[in-house]
């Protein structure tokens, strides 16, 4: 997933920039293709300036041979004219070619040429000035006969046979860079639309990957939820297991409890009976006067005979005192299960009123104690009406239990709600319970700290089952010596779910 | 008891039965008392081969049950008797270790006359059976339907 999202972004990289390097070439190449286009017209302007200078040199000259012939006037100033325009066009001529060598030189001699000329035209014009046509007609022999002109002309076609060669020249670099230009357009064009093309496949390759994951997951979700359903099932069962085995078991143990008790009973009056007579007897062999025993009354024994019925009556207790505590306990299982399998009920609780009321039955054990019980503000819930009397009451019972002798014990319940749980809190100033016991207090049959107090270690584990299936928890804070907390979250809008159901 | 009445007990664990009989008998009850530890022995009794009860007929039994039996639950014997035409009339004491209120009802449902809990505690459980002797002495136990 990773590697293509990293190669998508390497690609789209790649494209920008093969999109910036083609159109900073396209610059090169469309500014290389001006610069081309700029000479070829230089060079054809540098023609055209030949040419220009070429016609001006022969009208002063047909000028000039105009004056000597007629001695116009209007000849002569033609003549003025053309002269005065070929100096400034040479250095033009000059200044244009400066960048080539050959043309330089060309134009340096071309320039000589015509200043060569050009004097003898000033000289032809003195002559004609000075009255002697003779002497000017002598110089423009002289001309033809150096053929300065065509000399000017060999020179002129010289310049332009270079310039003919780097029009030709420049038009080929000009072509060939606009050429090289679209070509780079072109293929960088290419290279776009195929990295176009691939990111689109990518594109669409992990649009695909990204629907089947959607529906893997999707059918994942649906696994899970199958799943959870079926170890639901499987745990509610296993419950039900756990409370039909309890009820049975329990219910089956106090069957020969009946006849371990019963028989025991009967032992007891047999023990009577046994000591009765062993007491008759030894009477009878110490010829003592018989008295005359008044029904149950304890026989008068002696010595070892007394001890032995003293030990019988020992063991007697301690199978009845230890029969006893079995039956408490399980009635405690029994009456554990019956809980579990009472459907609860939701209903709306005025949860002050329900604790008020319940301090009203235990404020004679408080008024013992000396103890106060504060009630402060409580949230309203709903819930069971009986499981949460069993809760409070439970609490407030060993909070009114557990607390420090010789001390006024002060008691009070607080409740506030958070994100549709309500939190209460019964806090006391007791006796507190060790850190290490805090798990423990919570398990069935077990208790802590000093056992001074009757109990069987029921209440906590009761309290603690109920909120369970309320769907809340339930935690302790608690120090030696420092008093205990205990804090109670249930949902404010318990309904009878899938919890309640089928337990 | 004034007619030679027939106590039958059904109680599969032989020390009760044997406990519920010493007491019975130290109220000074001196009726006949059949014991049977299994449902269908009493059964068997009870309704006869055919399953008609017809050997009972014109005597008088008063049956005391207990619910919790090996090979059936005392209620089936229960609602067998109250349908059967001529034990219907015959006084049913449920003696048992259950006291879920669910199974009272449905035994006092079903017919049954007196539905007592067994005590652990032997005194209690002596003083029970004790006057359960002295009502059956005092009670009339009807013959069966003619």
């Amino acid at each position: 997933m990773r590697r293509r999202a990293v190669g998508q972004v390497l690609l789209l990289a790649a494209g920008f920039l093969v999109l910036v390097a083609i159109s900073a070439l396209s610059v090169i190449f469309v500014n290389k293709a001006r610069e081309d286009s700029g000479l070829v017209v230089h060079t054809v302007e540098v023609e055209n300036q030949i040419n220009a200078l070429l016609l001006e040199i022969r009208r002063a000259e047909s000028a000039a041979r105009g004056y000597l012939l007629t001695l116009g006037p209007e000849f002569l100033s033609d003549h003025t004219a053309a002269v005065a325009t070929v100096m400034p066009a040479v250095e033009k001529l000059a200044q244009a070619t400066a960048d080539n060598p050959a043309q330089v030189e060309n134009a340096r001699k071309l320039r000589i040429a015509i200043e060569r000329r050009l004097d003898q035209f000033a000289r032809e014009m003195d002559f004609v000035r000075q009255n002697q046509p003779a002497g000017a007609v002598a110089l423009v022999r002289e001309a033809a006969a150096e053929n300065s002109s065509g000399a000017i002309r060999e020179v002129a076609l010289a310049l332009r046979a270079e310039e003919e060669r780097l029009f030709a020249a420049r038009n080929i670099a000009a072509d060939r860079s606009q050429r090289i230009a679209s070509a780079v357009t072109i293929a960088g064009s290419g290279l776009v639309i195929a990295l176009a093309g691939i990111s689109i496949f990518l594109v669409r390759r992990s649009a695909r990957a990204r629907d089947r994951a959607e529906a893997q997951l999707r059918d994942n979700n649906l696994n899970l939820e199958a799943t959870v359903d079926e170890r639901t099932a499987d745990l509610r069962e296993a419950n039900n297991e756990i409370q039909r085995f309890a009820y049975i078991v329990s219910h089956d143990l106090r069957s020969p409890l009946v006849n371990i008790m019963g028989f025991t009973s009967e032992l007891e009056e047999l023990r009577a009976d046994i000591f009765r007579r062993i007491a008759a007897l030894g009477r009878a062999v110490g010829s003592a006067p018989v008295p005359v025993l008044a029904g149950d009354a304890e026989p008068d024994l002696e010595g070892a005979d007394k001890q032995l019925s003293l030990d019988f009556a020992e063991a007697l207790g301690f199978i009845k005192s230890s029969i006893a505590k079995m039956d408490r306990l399980i009635s405690a299982i029994l009456n554990l299960t019956r809980e579990g399998r009472r459907e609860f009920e939701p209903v709306r609780i005025d949860t002050r009123e329900l604790i008020e009321a319940i301090v009203t039955t235990v404020a004679h054990q408080a008024a013992e104690a000396e103890a106060q019980i504060r009630i402060e503000p409580l949230p309203e819930i709903v819930s069971d009406r009986l499981a949460l009397e069993q809760i409070f009451s439970n609490l407030i019972d060993n909070a009114l239990k557990y607390l420090k002798p010789g001390v006024p014990g002060d008691i009070s319940v607080r409740g506030r709600t958070k994100i549709g749980f309500a939190i209460f809190e019964v806090a006391d100033n007791g006796r507190g319970i060790d850190p290490k016991d805090h798990q423990r207090i919570f398990d069935l049959f077990r208790r802590a700290g000093t056992q001074d107090k009757p109990g069987q270690g029921i209440g906590l584990a009761h309290v603690r089952a109920l909120v369970r299936r309320l769907g809340g928890t339930m935690s302790v804070q608690s120090e030696l010596n420092n008093g205990s907390t205990f804090t109670i979250t249930l949902p404010i809008q318990w309904t009878a779910s899938n919890r309640n159901r089928d337990t | 008891m004034s007619k030679p009445v027939t106590i039958i007990m059904i109680e599969d664990d032989e020390g009760h039965a044997r406990l519920i009989e010493r007491n019975i008998r130290r109220s000074g009850v001196n009726n006949e008392i059949m014991p049977f530890t299994n449902g269908t022995d009493a059964v068997n009794y009870l309704f006869g081969s055919d399953g008609s009860a017809l050997d009972h007929k014109g005597h008088a039994l008063l049956i005391l049950l207990d619910l919790n039996l090996p090979d059936m639950t005392g209620i089936d014997i229960l609602r067998r008797v109250k349908e059967n035409k001529y034990l219907k009339c015959a006084p049913v004491v449920v003696l048992t270790t259950t006291d879920d209120s669910q199974e009272i009802k449905r035994c006092y449902e079903l017919g049954c006359n007196v539905y007592i809990t067994k005590p652990v505690n032997y005194d209690s459980f002596a003083n029970a059976i004790r006057q359960l002797g002295l009502f059956f002495s005092v009670i009339q136990v009807p013959s069966a339907a003619t």
